[in-house]
């Protein structure tokens, strides 16, 4: 027989308490004092080691033992094999724990640097076009309804453009079903492709390109976008990183949760222009355009802009038109 | 010693919470990694682990509370919780009529999960060897998470106190500890009160705030159009007013949760709560603040921190023994221990 520890007995059937001592002998747990009662080791369950919390020892039944002096139990305990899991062992320690602190950064990091990229880039390409197609539906009615106004550029331009855009020879394989669509525009030069395949080049954007090789150049980072599968993939970005922070954080704050999928959906969509302007060269190249063209889009965007590149969600302007000359 | 039966009288007795915010970063962050690499089935484990560390540091008359939660059934409740989240959002992507369907789809399966991991998280707890119990039926559940919100939506949420106040009694007093059932007695009239006090606080100091702030702010607008720090005086007075609602969201918390405790008893044993205005404003904000600056690592620490205030300033005002609370009949544990196994918890929170 061992030395024995003080605890507090439940027998699960009333709230009655019991004062006993418990002791180890050979293979049975021996309790004595309010009640006596022998159970096997083997059958018993201890409550898992923490510095604050009482520990508890149950028995089959549902009765249980609630033991205060850690220090005497972890005693009887080690004395008869008891051995401490390796999650409660990494709890326990302070070394272990800041190592997962790192590896919980490291993974993290690798998750939305490389897993998250590529799982959202399979699926997106996974997805039937069909499906891709009616994401957003109806974001065009809304944008005619409350943006955009018919536009007042002459229908022989607009075939015009469309045809020398048709005409230009794709850099990968087959295009994406798409339309070229003109608005004139209550929010002045504006270029955007929308998963319906719908590409809207607005009047003030027409006007603003200083010659159709740059409206080229525009359309072709538009399709790039399209090609790319851009829209849905952010989608299933954004909702992944959206359920993870609010998995992180939500526990305590909703506002807080909400933080880093905004500044993240930034440095993607920054991320993902670099990818179409890649496009856009690529597509000019194969068809013998000068990318000066396409530079000259964003010094003409350049000229009207201001944003600062860390919060906002385009490159800025200038750091684009560096890229571009630097591919030539 | 509690084991005396025989004082008269009423005896308070404190909830005492032993956890500590280092101890539980640590439990933390193992189940963070864990999880992760897992890619999210190990969190199912690691709330099992933590609703035992919490319990366990719950201390109530010299006795802890305990945790026996079932990492495979919360597992199982959490993939329904991902899938249903998931298909709802990808319907509402995917065309507005198809998303429709899914929310209806949502809307009668929500109660039924609700009610069940209500009885989940009663059931699944226990103190000194007896477990709680939820004895609510599901047409119940229906009725106050289903019918009755509906009916809240339609009358502009003139309802909102009403119908908070039956879904506590509903709660409360399906709540059991062993064979013994809880009692809730706020009354309707109780709650529209609280509402409507919380209600003049909250617009009075938007008032003050807009007369005083706001009225500063147009004044230099209007004297000066192109002064470049009237967007800094803007910002300020939205600060002042995201602040303002910072401070008196916790003044509605506490209020309704004294107001739902300090009218729920267990048998002859009246529960009390405490919470202050002033201290639980200050544990929000400084935990926000604490969050944000660290990045998120002192999240642990926050949720102690604000759970033993909570827990600490609630009692029981024992009145005589609580040596004589008995389990459960057989008859009873028998017809609720088989409807156990497909329970489901259905939460996502780590």
């Amino acid at each position: 027989m061992t030395d024995t520890v003080s605890a507090r007995y439940f027998d699960g059937q009333t709230s009655r308490l019991y004062h006993v001592t418990l002791g180890v002998d050979g293979d049975q747990a021996v309790l004595a004092g309010d009640i006596e009662r022998r159970c096997p080791l083997a059958q018993l369950h201890v409550s898992e080691r923490t510095s604050h919390a009482v520990r508890k020892v149950s028995f089959p039944d549902g009765a249980y033992l609630e033991i205060a002096d850690q220090a005497a139990f972890n005693q009887l305990l080690h004395a008869s094999g008891h051995r401490d899991s390796l999650v409660v062992r990494l709890q326990q320690s302070w070394r272990a724990t800041l190592l997962a602190l790192l590896a919980t950064v490291l993974a993290l990091f690798l998750c939305y640097q490389y897993l998250l990229p590529l799982a959202a880039k399979g699926l997106a390409y996974a997805l039937p076009p069909a499906v891709e197609r009616q994401l957003g539906q109806g974001v065009l009615e809304l944008l005619d309804d409350h943006v955009f106004d018919p536009s007042k550029l002459a229908t022989a331009r607009q075939d015009a453009l469309r045809t020398q855009f048709a005409r230009l020879s794709i850099p990968d394989g087959a295009a994406l079903e798409h339309r070229i669509l003109f608005r004139k525009s209550k929010i002045g030069p504006n270029a955007f492709a929308l998963p319906s395949g719908d590409i809207v080049l607005t009047d003030e954007m027409v006007e603003l390109m200083p010659d159709d090789q740059a409206i080229m150049g525009v359309l072709a980072h538009e399709l790039g976008h399209l090609q790319r599968r851009h829209l849905t993939r952010r989608i299933i970005q954004t909702s992944a990183v959206g359920a993870g922070a609010a998995l992180l954080f939500g526990d305590v704050s909703t506002a807080v949760a909400a933080l880093p999928p905004l500044l993240l959906d930034l440095k993607y969509s920054r991320d993902v222009e670099r990818e179409a302007d890649d496009y856009a060269i690529a597509m000019l190249r194969h068809n013998g355009i000068a990318l000066e063209h396409l530079a000259q889009v964003f010094v003409a965007l350049g000229k009207l802009d201001h944003g600062t590149p860390y919060l906002s969600s385009h490159p800025a302007s200038a750091e684009r038109v560096a890229r571009i000359r630097a591919a030539q | 010693m509690h084991t005396d039966p025989t004082p008269p009288g009423i005896k308070r007795e404190a909830i005492t919470f032993s956890a500590t915010g280092s101890e539980y970063f640590r439990i933390w962050i193992v189940n963070l990694l864990l999880s992760i690499v897992t890619l999210g089935i190990y969190s199912a484990w690691a709330k099992v682990r933590r609703n035992r560390y919490f319990y366990s540091s719950t201390h109530l008359a010299g006795s802890s509370f305990e945790y026996h939660g079932n990492a495979i059934a919360i597992l199982k409740g959490r993939i329904a919780a991902v899938v249903l989240i998931a298909g709802y959002n990808i319907a509402l992507q995917i065309s507005p009529f198809i998303g429709l369907l899914m929310f209806v789809l949502m809307a009668a399966i929500l109660p039924w999960l609700v009610w069940k991991s209500l009885q989940f998280k009663l059931y699944n707890t226990s103190y000194r060897g007896i477990r709680f119990g939820f004895d609510g039926s599901a047409k119940q559940a229906y009725k106050y998470f289903l019918w009755l919100p509906i009916l809240n939506a339609f009358t502009g949420g003139l309802m909102t106190p009403f119908l908070h106040q039956r879904l506590k009694r509903f709660q409360h007093t399906e709540s059991r500890f062993g064979s013994a059932h809880f009692s809730f007695d706020a009354s309707v009239g109780s709650f529209y009160k609280t509402y409507l006090l919380f209600f003049a606080i909250l617009v009075a100091g938007l008032v003050a705030l807009i007369v005083v702030g706001f009225g500063s702010v147009f004044a230099s607008f209007a004297a000066n159009a192109n002064d470049p720090s009237k967007i800094g005086s803007i910002l300020l007075a939205i600060g002042a007013i995201y602040l303002w609602m910072f401070t008196v969201l916790p003044l509605f918390l506490t209020m309704i949760q004294n107001l739902i405790w300090n009218h729920t008893r267990l048998q002859q044993h009246q529960f009390a709560s405490q919470l202050t205005w002033g201290r639980t404003t200050f544990i929000m904000l400084t935990n926000l603040l604490g969050i944000v600056v660290t990045l998120g690592l002192f999240t642990p620490f926050a949720h102690v921190r604000w759970l033993k205030y909570r827990l600490e300033a609630t009692a029981l005002l024992a009145h005589g023994s609580l040596d004589e609370f008995v389990a459960a009949t057989g008859e009873q544990v028998s017809a609720t221990g088989e409807g156990m196994v497909d329970l489901l918890d259905f939460d996502l929170s780590m």
